[in-house]
């Protein structure tokens, strides 16, 4: 899955959390969730169940502590389809 | 240093669904979900778990300037006493002293890396409309800002 297609399927997931705003027009690889789309951080787990369910994988703790940017996001979701 | 977390709980009761499959295990230790489970005022407990660990955060990351997303790693106790709830955090080997106060609308933890630093601690909560136009400038230790209220705290 490219990166582009995974950015497609996390806007919606992250829509649903993140304050109408600019920075969530221009939802880009670079954008971070706290600094930049203001997602309150008890938000960020139901990020990562929606980001599980969506793309049938299982984050642990470990990998879930790095997912504050969509970049950082998109390398997690990478490895582990790759471990299905 | 010190920290300070509030939550609103009107708007978490809008914003979370703590009881969604899952979402305790991504936030709290096995011991913490015991304390969840049984305690008689599940929603309070949750969220006062949730403030100690986001108050320590905010301490913690600025030590560090480690910034990540690993509540699991904050391990909290409760040491409850009459009228005050006070706790201790856990992360690696530090450890932090918290003092949690509760109303019908808010929980408000303070935290600071020694037990005696708490009770120094000058809280203020400010309820929407009345904040400060310019809160920056009372130069905080830490500020918290969630729904209607916003906590400053000066130590």
């Amino acid at each position: 899955m490219s990166n582009e297609e995974i950015i497609n399927k996390l806007k919606p997931i992250i829509t649903t959390y993140a304050p109408v705003s600019d920075a969530l027009d221009n939802l880009n690889e670079e954008s971070d969730f706290i600094k930049d789309l203001n997602i309150n951080s008890a938000n960020l787990v139901d990020i990562i169940l929606d980001v599980e369910e969506e793309f049938g994988i299982t984050i642990d703790n470990t990998s879930m502590e790095k997912m504050l940017t969509v970049s950082a996001s998109i390398e997690v979701i990478k490895e582990k389809l790759s471990e299905k | 240093m010190i920290g300070n977390d509030l939550v609103d709980l009107d708007l978490a009761k809008m914003q979370s669904n703590w009881r969604r499959k899952g979402y305790l295990d991504k936030i709290f230790t096995p011991a913490e979900q015991e304390l969840i489970n049984t305690s008689n005022g599940a929603d309070e407990t949750v969220w006062i778990l949730w403030s100690m660990k986001e108050a320590v955060y905010k301490i913690h990351n600025r030590i560090t300037g480690v910034r990540n997303f690993a509540p699991t790693s904050l391990a909290c106790c409760l040491t409850q006493s009459n009228d005050k709830i006070t706790g201790l955090v856990c992360i690696g080997d530090q450890i932090y002293f918290t003092e949690t106060t509760t109303s019908a609308s808010y929980v408000h933890t303070i935290a600071a890396p020694l037990f005696n630093q708490l009770s120094n601690i000058v809280i203020e909560i400010y309820a929407e409309p009345n904040h400060p136009i310019d809160y920056k400038s009372l130069a905080p230790g830490c500020v918290s800002h969630h729904g209607r209220y916003l906590a400053l705290v000066y130590g």
